[in-house]
């Protein structure tokens, strides 16, 4: 290869041929161009004259120039030459090619492809095999790729068709099958990294070095990976987070948020500092919009560790207190209200009032405190309301205590209340237990200050313990829930204040109310219970798709420990319309920098650039110069102006067919390619672009040209009777050929038809099963006099039917459909008259009662056929012009059969269902 | 038929170039034999009493005989160059000398048959004779000459006996050798014919606009000649050309005819009129041999 800055040549010893560029030059100025033909009447007074100074006719400089100029291009086409070259491979051995394919590799995945096709491309000049190895392991439903030595070109499409997957790579893995991998020790080893380290890079870098040089590429900074944390709540606010591996730059980047249509909602920015790995930014949009945002997304990344679902648990939950506003009552630390709106407000919209407008809006929690007990009438509208998947929230009290005739009670309570501890009680006040794990509190820590000294009981029965969610250190049920209808009734049998307990002072109490709005989704404590089934699940790019058959649902006691993987890939989780997000960034922890592995790798970019090839280039510009030439040659010779007279410049001709040959040598096989598909297209397209009837070809060239007519004079009589309008009849093949395009295929029954192959008959049989409708014909009807089963004809059709499931049938019944879907018939004479007409002894129930098989033997297409002028073309027997319209009666009925089924059919009772109506 | 068709039209364009003629020439202005009326005048004894004109001797006491102007009937034979070397323009847009030479010849056709005279075509054989119904033969007989294409058409009429007095005009570029051309004009003047050349030439073979190295080659098989730089014989062609111009003249003034230069980028009017008055004039006494 020699090289000059970003051209090279890649058949240096061609440029060699400049050298014949000077006595190039000396023939093209010696020797004069040819003269121009001129036909001159008056030649006679010329002959003889010979100009005084003989100073020779030369080429005009630029036309030399052209040509030299086109010489020049044609030796640089053979010399090869390349864009941006990219150099030798170095080493002798293979190339072995390791792609981090993890999610951080999905920004710029199309530079890393780029990257490794050059490297093929070096490797397949230098004629060595490729080995390619992925780190990350593959999908779920995909063969773990062949890590083994392959040909370059399949290296390549190994390389096209790879994604990067939407978890980490497992570089360990990939490091402990290297150790029997044949690589030998001289190949060089390309590693394309993701730029993130981890606890086996170095270990993977050890083993790659064993096998040859080895050169790490890293990311460029615009590709480096960043990972987007689910937000956390702050406040009343979501608070974007991301994280990279540190670096020292500084790197901004945009944050899309949409909605479930994929519209964008709002974007924000935020900014990593230079040395930061974290960026935050609070996500501030009304809480209108931010209901609506399901999806968060790094700009220009497009990975699955860019994206973040966000589920139900994100969206803020409007609620509602009954009770009077806090700002109006005049002791606020008595007031219930006071307590519950502290704990809520930052985290929930929240509205309070009486029942009746608070029912009005539209809630998804309602918090009942004790002073404001609901009336007979409320109560039955909260109950009606919870039904509809409402969630109520009810405090005990001393008005709860004293009256618990109430039904909206998920438990049933004793009479009176319970102290603990106090001035005059034996007991202590009781502290919480640890939450159970069917709670939806399961996981909270529970502070060991909150004390209860008062609380209302509940009976115990059988399904008080399922009910309990939240317990006192000596059992009994501090938060009981039912759920009634699609909602939730959830008691706390303590107060909303302080008076009974401390609760409502403690953080617990509000990340309990946090969860029991949580619970409004429908999904978390019912949930929490069942395994979550993959929903909508990311590939590699940060695109939602249908999950890969294989994928494993989550069972709850997995969730806190979800890690991203083949089995579990990031995404929705759970059923439609109750999911909950997966995401892949929280589940990658701390991302560190690849800079670099032990045993001196040598370090480069992932460059995007690739070589190009001018070949093409530079012998099109030689052609086009060649064609200018061409003209320039016939405009000095002066027969330009004439094409007529391009006849005489054959050599002209040629050229031209030169050119028009090596352009079309360029892509002989795409050509061919599509020809073929061409070809296949069209009969397709033929078939289905407009209704044709089908007429099976027998081989015997009589019958197939009847067939034919007879379909065509069919075609004909349903254009100018009916509102099909078919097209030019087609023969098919039922060996070879698509039946299933056809609504109606004519079989006429000849010997000479060879028996059908595998092939054919499975299409017949998948015709007629799937609804089609062949008319047979035996055509001899006039040899049987009628009577089945004599003839020749219905030992061809056995013949030619064997192998294909024919169901029993029967002669036709007087009151079939066929002799109603057009015209009232009750004969149908073909060529001939008599013959019976066999159909599917069906019992209605397959293929709604309509006969696949209709069997006959009549030679109806010889009635039916017209020559070119519009005149039949065989007569009919016994005759007539009636038997001749009879058949295309037939023909119209048969049509209209295939066409609209059993449609006539229901019509017969039309009458009936219309008197029932009018009844 | 396309003959039929293109008929018409030439015989239309050969009538509206003779009308710009017939405006400006009128008879002989002398007494003779001819239908228009010419003067009255007395009664002389010797006169027929069949010329007396009765209804002008009524008018007065004399008796007036009415003259008519002499309106004598020439024959003309008209022939054109029909030679594959007539078949050629420089330039698409110029007419070939061939159909310029027809046009002028229907033309004057037209003219001669206004005036009475009688025509024929020279070559054919036919007698010549006066009237509409002759141009029409004319025309389609140069339009099935033309369609036969005669690539072996001489470029000279061929020698066949006319009567004295007669008159010829010969339309062709008088390209051939000039001996031809002599020996043929002193044959037809030696039968005390009357006769008109008229060389009807293309700009381009009187200027040779062509420039560089050129091939030519001639249309009757006169072969190819290469010229490396056409502008440096220019003029040893224009000398050449002139030559033989001048050649001709000498060969018709020898024998009293005349000769016409004609270019087909010029109108055909100039040429008919010029054409019309040579024959119009008295004639001269040709050479008698």
């Amino acid at each position: 290869m020699f090289s000059l800055g970003a051209l090279a040549f890649a058949a240096p010893w061609m440029l060699a041929l400049a050298i014949t560029l000077p006595v190039i030059w000396w023939l093209l100025r010696l020797l004069p161009p040819a003269p121009k033909l001129i036909r001159f009447p008056a030649i006679r007074l010329l002959l003889g004259l010979k100009p005084e100074e003989e100073t020779p006719r030369r080429l005009p400089l630029w036309l030399a120039i052209l040509r030299l100029l086109l010489v020049s291009l044609m030796i640089a086409a053979l010399a090869q030459p390349l864009l941006n070259p990219a150099g030798d491979l170095q080493g002798s051995g293979p190339l072995v090619v390791v792609i981090d394919d993890g999610w951080a590799a999905a920004p710029g995945w199309r530079q890393r492809q780029q990257h490794v096709g050059n490297l093929i491309d070096k490797a397949e000049r230098a004629g060595r095999s490729v080995a390619v190895l992925t780190t990350a392991p593959p999908a779920i439903d995909e063969q773990p790729p062949a890590r083994g030595l392959m040909r370059p070109a399949d290296a390549r499409g190994l390389i096209g068709a790879m994604k990067p997957k939407p978890w980490p790579t497992d570089r360990a893995a990939l490091a402990r099958t290297l150790d029997t991998a044949p690589y030998g020790t001289d190949a060089t080893v390309v590693w394309v990294s993701d730029g993130l380290d981890g606890p086996a890079a170095a270990q993977l870098g050890e083993r790659l070095s064993a096998a040859g040089a080895l050169q790490l590429l890293l990311p460029e900074g615009q590709v480096a990976p960043i990972a987007l944390l689910p937000p956390t709540v702050q406040g009343g606010d979501l608070v974007l987070r991301a994280q990279r591996p540190p670096s020292d730059l500084p790197r901004r980047i945009g944050v899309q948020a949409s909605d479930e249509q994929g519209r964008a909602i709002a974007r924000m920015e935020m900014e990593f500092a230079a040395g930061a790995a974290q960026a935050q930014t609070p996500f501030t949009v009304p809480n209108e919009l931010r209901n609506r945002v399901v999806r968060l997304d790094i700009e220009r990344q497009g990975g699955a560790g860019s994206a973040v679902l966000l589920d139900e648990r994100f969206r803020r939950r409007p609620v509602g207190i009954v009770g009077e506003p806090p700002s109006e009552a005049g002791t606020p630390l008595l007031n219930e209200v006071y307590y519950l709106d502290r704990a809520l407000a930052p985290f929930a919209a929240l509205s309070v009032g009486d029942i009746g407008p608070l029912l009005e809006e539209k809630l998804a929690v309602v918090l009942l405190p004790d002073n404001a007990a609901p009336s007979a009438a409320d109560r039955e509208r909260l109950a009606q309301w919870i039904a509809t998947g409402g969630v109520l929230v009810r405090f005990a009290g001393p008005r709860l205590a004293n009256g618990p005739d109430d039904n909206l009670i998920p438990v049933r309570l004793r009479a009176g209340e319970r102290a603990l501890g106090g001035a005059i009680a034996w007991g202590e006040p009781a502290t919480l237990a640890e939450f159970s794990d069917k709670s939806p509190f399961a996981g909270l820590a529970v502070p060991d200050d909150v004390q209860v000294s008062q609380q209302v009981l509940a009976e115990p029965d059988a399904q008080l313990s399922d009910r309990t969610w939240a317990r006192l250190s000596d059992g009994t049920p501090l938060v009981t829930a039912e759920r009634r209808g699609e909602g939730w009734l959830v008691l706390f049998h303590s107060s909303a204040n302080t008076t009974w307990n401390n609760l409502p002072l403690s953080g617990l109490f509000v990340e309990m109310l946090q969860r029991l709005i949580a619970l409004s989704r429908g999904v978390a404590g019912s949930t929490f219970d069942q395994a979550l089934r993959p929903y909508r699940v990311f590939d590699g790019f940060g695109r939602l798709g249908d999950p890969p058959v294989g994928v494993r649902p989550i069972l709850p006691d997995q969730a806190a420990r979800f890690a991203p993987g083949p089995a579990t890939p990031p995404g929705l989780y759970g059923e439609e319309g109750a999911q909950q997000a997966f995401n892949l960034g929280d589940r990658v922890g701390e991302l560190a920098a690849l800079t670099g592995v032990a045993g001196g790798a040598s370090l480069g970019l992932i460059e995007a650039q690739s070589e190009i090839d001018l070949v093409p280039f530079v012998l099109v510009a030689a052609m086009v110069l060649l064609l200018i030439d061409i003209f320039v040659a016939l405009w000095l010779r002066g027969l330009l102006p004439a094409a007529t007279r391009l006849r005489r410049a054959p050599a002209a001709v040629l050229a031209v067919a030169v050119f028009a040959g090596l352009t079309g040598l360029a892509a002989p096989d795409r050509a061919a390619a599509q020809g073929a598909s061409q070809a296949a297209d069209d009969i397709y397209l033929r078939a289905t672009l407009e209704t044709r009837l089908a007429y099976v070809v027998t081989g015997n060239n009589e019958v197939d040209r009847v067939s034919r007519a007879g379909l065509a004079g069919l075609s004909n009589v349903l254009k100018q009777r009916t509102s099909v309008e078919p097209a030019e009849p087609i023969g098919v093949d039922p060996d070879r050929d698509e039946l299933r395009l056809f609504p109606f295929i004519y079989w006429p029954v000849t010997a000479e038809q060879p028996s059908l192959s595998r092939e054919g008959v499975a299409a017949v049989d998948r015709f007629l099963k799937q609804g089609g409708i062949i008319l047979f014909d035996t055509r001899d009807a006039h040899l049987t006099g009628g009577r089945t089963g004599l003839g020749s004809g219905t030992r061809e059709l056995r013949r030619l039917l064997a192998g294909i499931e024919i169901p029993p049938l029967i002669a036709m019944p007087r009151e079939h459909v066929i002799g109603k879907s057009f015209y009232l018939l009750s004969d149908f004479p073909g060529r001939w008259a008599g013959g019976a007409l066999w159909l599917e002894a069906g019992d209605g129930r397959v293929n709604d009662g309509v006969s696949s098989l209709v069997i006959g033997s009549n030679d109806w297409a010889g009635a039916w056929a017209i020559n070119s002028y519009g005149d039949p073309m065989l007569p009919v027997a016994p005759g007539g012009s009636n038997q001749r319209e009879l058949a295309y009666r037939f023909g119209v009925n048969i049509v209209m059969y295939a066409l609209t089924g059993n449609y006539k059919d229901d019509q017969v009772h039309l009458p009936k269902i219309l008197e029932r109506l009018v009844r | 038929m396309a003959a039929g068709a293109a008929l018409p039209a030439l015989l239309v364009a050969a009538d509206r170039v003779a009308l710009t003629v017939i405006q400006g020439v009128h008879g002989r202005r002398r007494v003779g034999q001819g239908d228009s009326f010419w003067q009255f005048r007395r009664y002389q004894p010797g006169d027929a009493t069949s010329r007396i004109d009765w209804r002008q001797s009524a008018k007065s006491r004399a008796v007036f005989v009415r003259e008519t102007e002499w309106e004598a009937a020439a024959s003309v034979w008209l022939w054109r160059d029909a030679s594959p070397s007539m078949r050629w323009s420089s330039q698409p847009q110029l007419t070939q000398k061939a159909e310029r030479a027809e046009l002028a010849l229907l033309a004057l056709g037209g003219l001669l048959v206004n005036g009475g005279e009688r025509i024929a075509q020279l070559g054919t054989g036919e007698r010549p004779v006066t009237g509409r119904a002759v141009l029409r033969r004319l025309a389609a007989t140069l339009q099935i000459e033309r369609r036969h294409d005669d690539t072996d058409s001489p470029s000279l009429p061929r020698r066949m006996p006319l009567p004295a007095y007669g008159h010829v005009v010969w339309f062709s570029d008088f390209l051939a050798p000039l001996d031809e051309t002599e020996t043929l004009v002193r044959y037809y003047a030696g039968m005390g014919v009357f006769g008109h050349l008229v060389q009807v030439l293309d700009p381009a073979e009187e200027e040779l606009p062509f420039t560089g190295h050129v091939r030519f080659s001639g249309l009757e098989g006169e072969g190819t000649h290469l010229v490396r730089r056409v502008e440096a014989v220019r003029t040893a062609y224009a000398q050449r050309l002139t030559a033989q111009r001048e050649g001709l003249a000498r060969i018709a003034q020898a024998s009293g005819w005349t000769l016409h230069q004609h270019r087909t980028d010029h109108a055909p009017e100039t040429l008919l009129l010029s054409l019309y008055l040579a024959m119009a004039q008295p004639r001269r006494a040709a050479a008698p041999r």
